[in-house]
């Protein structure tokens, strides 16, 4: 069963994901879940986004964990093999997933970096054809795959194969168009594990928030949902907001589909598009920057943010 | 376009509790094994020269 499961999971990091997302993605396609809104310049862009890194990254990231390592950390390779496996595994599993979530926070409230991040949200669609749609350098400097391949070096390698793949399953399902979160909140008897499911894990009503276009309806939350792997991270920030609804627009209001190019390669390719973020003359953000990410939170009664709850007590 | 200062506050101070998260499950490992007397880098140590003995051997 272990052998089986390990298997399983070896074959998931190699070429299993890449094939359930263009499974899943035929599957969206074929229900009309991307309304017509799949035009050339996007499916470019997607294509570009899912094959490119593929390509250039997985080596980069084996030639930084086989030949740089070594330089960085002499003597330290496999150090901490001794960590029995499920330690091993929460260890990485935080560590991973909070990396991730600062990563992304940042590039959502520190200006400047916002650019790098605007390609994952320009689409006006969720699904499989999206999921992997990145800025080159934001997927080159993907913090936490650095941080895992040292921790891989130090010896935690095993767990983090069940790890990043768990993620990737995770990550991938809340970025599908297919509401399979939708039967845990109609469902009455599946209400307490909706509620358990929504604040541990991002699942699709909680992470298309975040790709809504507005955050003015009670439902898009694009100023937070910051979560990747976990949703937990937005809880205990306060940077979260749980509805169960779904918005009824993706993207940002900012979009003027540019060149698939520009969105990939910025700041080496600018847009031509006139007023476009990633053109010469254009702004750094063209919408407002959130100035309190704690207000919009729906929360239970009697709930307080971790930080908040420190602020008053201190 | 600059940081705004509350947002700015809020990322430090939630900064300062990651740091506290990413210990938390490290520092749990070492005070459940303290507890329970469990010594597995021992078991490692004792693996590693067993090893270099054998390499050792003609």
């Amino acid at each position: 069963m272990v052998k089986f499961i390990e298997s399983l999971f070896h074959n998931l990091s190699l070429w299993g994901l890449p094939v359930i997302m263009i499974i899943t993605g035929i599957i969206e396609f074929g229900l009309g879940l991307y309304e017509n809104k799949w035009n050339k310049n996007e499916r470019i862009l997607d294509i570009v986004c899912f094959v490119v890194p593929k390509v250039l990254i997985r080596p980069a990231i084996v030639y930084f964990t086989l030949l740089a390592l070594p330089v960085i950390l002499p003597g330290f390779k496999g150090v901490f093999s001794w960590v029995p496996f499920w330690w091993a595994f929460f260890i990485i599993a935080i560590a991973d997933d909070l990396t991730q979530y600062w990563y992304h926070r940042l590039h959502h409230q520190v200006p400047w970096l916002w650019r790098f991040h605007r390609t994952h949200h320009s689409a006006p669609y969720m699904g499989m054809a999206m999921a992997s749609r990145q800025n080159l350098l934001y997927t080159i400097f993907f913090s936490q795959i650095y941080l895992t391949a040292a921790l891989t070096y130090l010896g935690l390698g095993y767990a983090a194969l069940f790890v990043t793949g768990l993620k990737s399953l995770i990550t991938t399902a809340a970025h599908s168009s297919i509401k399979w979160d939708k039967p845990f909140y109609s469902k009455r008897w599946l209400h307490p594990i909706a509620w358990v499911l929504e604040r541990l894990i991002s699942t699709p009503a909680t992470h298309h928030a975040h790709h809504a276009d507005s955050s003015n309806d009670g439902v898009g939350y694009y100023k937070g949902n910051f979560g990747n792997m976990f949703f937990i991270w937005d809880i205990i920030f306060g940077t979260g907001i749980i509805t169960r609804k779904y918005p009824a627009a993706y993207g940002t209001k900012a979009y003027k589909n540019e060149e698939w190019y520009a969105q990939f390669l910025w700041p080496v390719f600018k847009s031509r598009k006139e007023g476009s973020e990633l053109s010469v003359t254009g702004p750094i953000v063209a919408d407002e920057l959130p100035e309190n990410t704690d207000h919009q939170f729906k929360r239970e009664p009697g709930y307080e943010s971790l930080p908040n709850a420190l602020t008053r007590l201190s | 376009m600059k940081l705004q200062k509350e947002t700015a506050r809020k990322l430090i101070r939630d900064a300062i509790i990651s740091v506290f998260i990413y210990a938390f499950p490290v520092v749990l490992m070492f005070l459940v094994f303290y507890i329970s007397g469990h010594k597995p880098w021992l078991k490692n140590e004792t693996r590693t020269v067993q090893k270099q003995i054998k390499n050792q051997q003609p």
